[in-house]
């Protein structure tokens, strides 16, 4: 395991970050069990407890699409596109198996297409509902039951409760950690940039649940000694999205000198935000975590009376998070084809834009081919609140 | 599904009688008012058909209304009011062609904006949507209608089949999906008694779920005729008569309609009365919504003796004795068995063929027993739902089966700017050519 002790963290997730997948091809070599996963509903502690490496997808936004589209079609995401292609070009070969959780309709309707292309030894589409209902929680509980049987038969050993909340405990932790870095983004201006960031996000996500705390305690303990030089003027921006998980495009916003100092995305806040509570059944408090505490648009939420109420039970994190990072400015970055993100757009801009906040909605590719008209927009974007 | 510009002919008489039955879905939306009735904006296999109707609650369809848009081509308008807001083009037309109409009707206050088709669809007083495998705009297109229509309360229930693997056996889970998508349709029951006021009669619920059963069994029965060679029907004439079971379940209009179409089918093949007038090509639509305003390209088909006996799309039932369904005294839990059994009944055969999955399993299905040479796709670009995967099923298909020629046509179901006549007719006259020589090899 590499040794963070002596404050090296931005090198080491930088490392991760370009060389994306190399220690879980490490690990790997020491016998581990690998397991791919897409998306925020990713079930990590279940991971964590069947003594396998979670190891969440990406793709490269600076590679172009070339074998993928002859199995999977274009009107699938762009994102799971690119992800599938490096997964059909042979960039996971490490992988011993993969969990596609139901997200959103371009996962679930192609999850035929991963599993026969890919042909990993192990697959499983774990099923999620859309709905947080009471009937809905104990159907999630059936359904990680169902995929826990699964696990076990992989790895031919049980998965004992105690297993499980000894990993509910040590993701807990990660979250805590993580939340404890991005609080250091509070500061003007923050005390890590958000490019940085978005690498120590994207190596955590490539790592044990223990290294990755262990990255992330080793970056703020890094970050914390730096001090903060206000210039007055930068703007403070929040990005919400999907899977955003290259700096390309905050490199954007940073290059065109602003701050992004929080984010709302499915790697990152959305990943560390809402703990899995202890509860004497384990399975019970990962179900309400990822149900309910995870605020994503594949999941519906409207048990309020009120439209405005509804809204608040959706969105009110974000106005959270633009009060407490004191965000001046939102960029909404969603992903073409993306029905999920996409039918959100009008009631999540104008839920932010009525905290006086101004929204910038751009609908992209996963690809750098289009960035030079993204700077464009971002750029007039932050003329604009200026 | 409607009264298209271009002006298909329906080859049935009694499919000539859908445009009034869509008509009729519309205007009951209009009349529910005076009528002391509810209107509930809602989506088709859903599975809570036989609560509306067992309620009196008015369906006011979403994907009919946008269906009918497009083939009047009278989408575009609205198409671009959802666009003004930030609708992407890329969602789902259904979706943001009835959204921009709703946007249109809040601005006039509620008057039905001029020019809307067939009179327009009423405001709902209430939206009942389903997160479910079937789609995600099955639960988003309700939240984001919301945001225009505030006052109007959205319940978003939940029915799942367990997915295909074949290292795990579905039966097992079957009961606790069952168990699940009965309780989420309690919970719709409570919801519609919330809204109308009144409680469900559960007599006539049960009744209703029995109209259903049988209108399943004699739709299945009706379609079954078309294994006749020639066939008296093809699925231009479908893409039509799936009207009544899609959108007027639990209703005996539409058990009668079927009986309608049975006895004309029957005439049909005793006079020997086909499609194409010389059929020489067989095919299967095996996947895909069509373009609804291009209707008329099952013509061109038929015109070069090419015909359509059987489809995927549409096909929302199955005899129900071969779904083997448990016994049960409460009509939501037989629903919910219905949708369960409904998906995994392939399941089985698909276990037990290699590398195949039950969609390419029906496709191989319906290809026997209705004699099929050549199968056709349509990909539409804003609907992942029932298209993407399509590449893989093809390859599965020619994998698992044989190598069978194949055309994966490419469109959308409302947004005509993705579509071109004359590539679409070039493509088709390329694909009836090759099916041609396959034919000649003795296939
Ligand atoms: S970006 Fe949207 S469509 Fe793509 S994986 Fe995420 S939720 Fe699904
Ligand atoms: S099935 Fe497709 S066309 Fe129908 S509502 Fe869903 S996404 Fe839209």
């Amino acid at each position: 395991m590499t040794d963070f002790g002596n404050g090296n963290g931005l090198a080491t997730a930088d490392k991760y970050y370009s060389q994306y997948g190399v220690r879980a091809q490490e690990l790997k070599g020491s016998g581990k069990k690998i397991i791919g996963y897409l998306s925020a509903l990713g079930p990590l502690e279940i991971l964590t407890a069947a003594g396998v490496v979670p190891f969440r997808l990406k793709g490269n936004v600076s590679e172009a699409i070339t074998k993928g589209d002859a199995y999977m079609e274009t009107i699938v995401c762009p994102f799971v596109r690119n992800v599938f292609d490096s997964a059909v070009k042979g960039k996971f070969s490490f992988l011993d198996g993969m969990v596609l959780p139901h997200q959103c309709d371009s996962i679930d309707r192609t999850n035929d297409v991963w599993s026969y292309n890919l042909n990993l030894p192990y697959w499983h589409f774990l099923n999620f509902p859309h709905v947080t209902d009471d009937p809905s929680i104990e159907f999630t509980k059936e359904l990680y039951r169902v995929f826990i049987g699964t696990l076990e038969k992989l790895t031919g050993k049980k998965i004992t409760d105690e297993a499980i909340a000894k990993a509910v405990a040590a993701h807990n932790e990660n979250r805590r950690l993580m939340r404890e870095l991005y609080a250091l983004r509070k500061t003007n201006p923050p005390l890590i940039w958000g490019a940085e960031m978005m690498k120590v996000l994207v190596a955590a996500m490539s790592l044990p649940v223990e290294e990755s705390s262990a990255l992330i305690e080793s970056v703020t303990k890094e970050v914390s000694k730096r001090t903060a030089k206000s210039n007055g003027k930068s703007h403070r921006i929040m990005l919400i999205g999907d899977q955003i998980d290259d700096a390309a495009i905050i490199d954007a916003i940073e290059g065109a000198g602003a701050h992004l100092v929080m984010d709302d995305l499915s790697i990152g806040a959305k990943m560390y935000w809402g703990d899995v509570d202890v509860t004497s059944d384990p399975v019970q408090g990962i179900a309400e975590r990822y149900l309910r505490k995870l605020k994503i648009p594949t999941t519906f939420v409207g048990s309020k009376e009120t439209y405005q109420e509804i809204l608040d039970e959706r969105y009110g994190h974000m106005k959270q998070f633009i009060s407490e990072f004191n965000v001046n400015g939102v960029v909404l970055f969603i992903y073409k084809y993306c029905d999920p993100y996409g039918f959100e757009v009008p009631a999540m801009k104008s839920y932010i834009e009525s905290t006086g906040t101004p929204v910038l909605y751009l609908e992209d590719e996963y690809s750098i081919s289009t960035l030079a008209r993204m700077k464009t927009r971002i750029e007039a974007f932050l003329e604009m609140i200026a | 599904m409607a009264e298209e510009k271009k002006g298909r002919a329906v080859a049935t008489q009694t499919a000539a009688k859908i445009p009034k039955f869509v008509r009729g879905n519309l205007s009951a939306t209009l009349k529910a008012q005076e009528e002391g009735k509810k209107v509930a904006y809602a989506f088709i296999a859903d599975g809570q058909d036989e609560i509306m109707r067992a309620m009196d609650i008015v369906p006011a369809w979403g994907e009919s209304f946008s269906g009918v848009c497009a083939a009047k081509r009278d989408a575009e308008n609205y198409l671009q009011k959802a666009e003004s807001d930030n609708f992407s083009r890329s969602l789902c037309t259904y979706a943001t062609c009835n959204i921009g109409f709703d946007m249109i009707r809040e601005e006039l206050g509620g008057q039905m904006p001029e020019g809307a088709p067939w009179g327009g669809m009423a405001r709902p007083d209430m939206i009942l949507g389903s997160g479910q495998l079937l789609c995600d705009p099955r639960f988003k297109w309700p939240q984001a209608t919301q945001h225009y229509l505030q006052d109007v309360p959205v319940f978003v229930g939940s029915m799942y089949y367990p997915p295909f693997d074949p290292n795990t056996d579905h039966h097992a889970q079957e009961k606790f999906y069952v168990k699940y998508a009965a309780e989420e349709l309690r919970e719709c029951v409570k919801f519609c008694e919330k809204v109308t006021g009144k409680k469900m009669d559960w007599d006539r619920l049960a009744a209703t779920v029995e109209l259903s059963d049988k209108t399943w069994d004699l739709f299945i029965d009706t379609y079954e005729l078309r294994k006749a060679i020639p066939t008296p029907m093809d699925t231009g004439d479908a893409m039509n008569t799936m009207v009544p079971l899609t959108f007027n379940l639990g209703t005996q209009e539409a058990f009668d309609f079927y009986v309608e179409l049975n006895a004309e089918l029957k005439q049909k093949i005793a006079d020997g009365v086909g499609v194409a007038t010389h059929e020489k090509y067989r095919l299967i639509w095996a996947a895909g919504l069509p373009s609804w305003f291009a209707l008329g390209d099952f013509q061109y088909f038929n015109a070069k003796g090419a015909d359509f006996p059987v489809e995927v799309t549409y096909r929302g039932c199955e005899k129900i004795e071969r779904l083997d369904l448990p016994k049960t005294n409460d009509p939501l839990e037989h629903i919910a068995w219905r949708w369960v059994r409904y998906w995994t009944h392939w399941y089985d055969k698909a276990m037990k063929r290699p590398g195949s999955i039950p969609k390419v399993e029906r496709i191989i299905e319906y290809i026997e027993d209705y004699k099929c040479d050549g199968v056709v796709f349509h990909s539409a670009f804003s609907c992942r739902s029932w298209h993407a995967g399509i590449i893989h099923q093809a390859e599965t298909l020619k994998r698992v089966y044989k190598d069978i020629p194949i055309l994966i046509m490419e469109g959308d179901i409302v947004d005509i700017s993705s579509y071109n006549e004359a590539d679409t007719h070039n493509r088709i006259d390329a694909f009836l050519e090759a099916l041609d020589a396959y034919k000649k090899r003795g296939n």
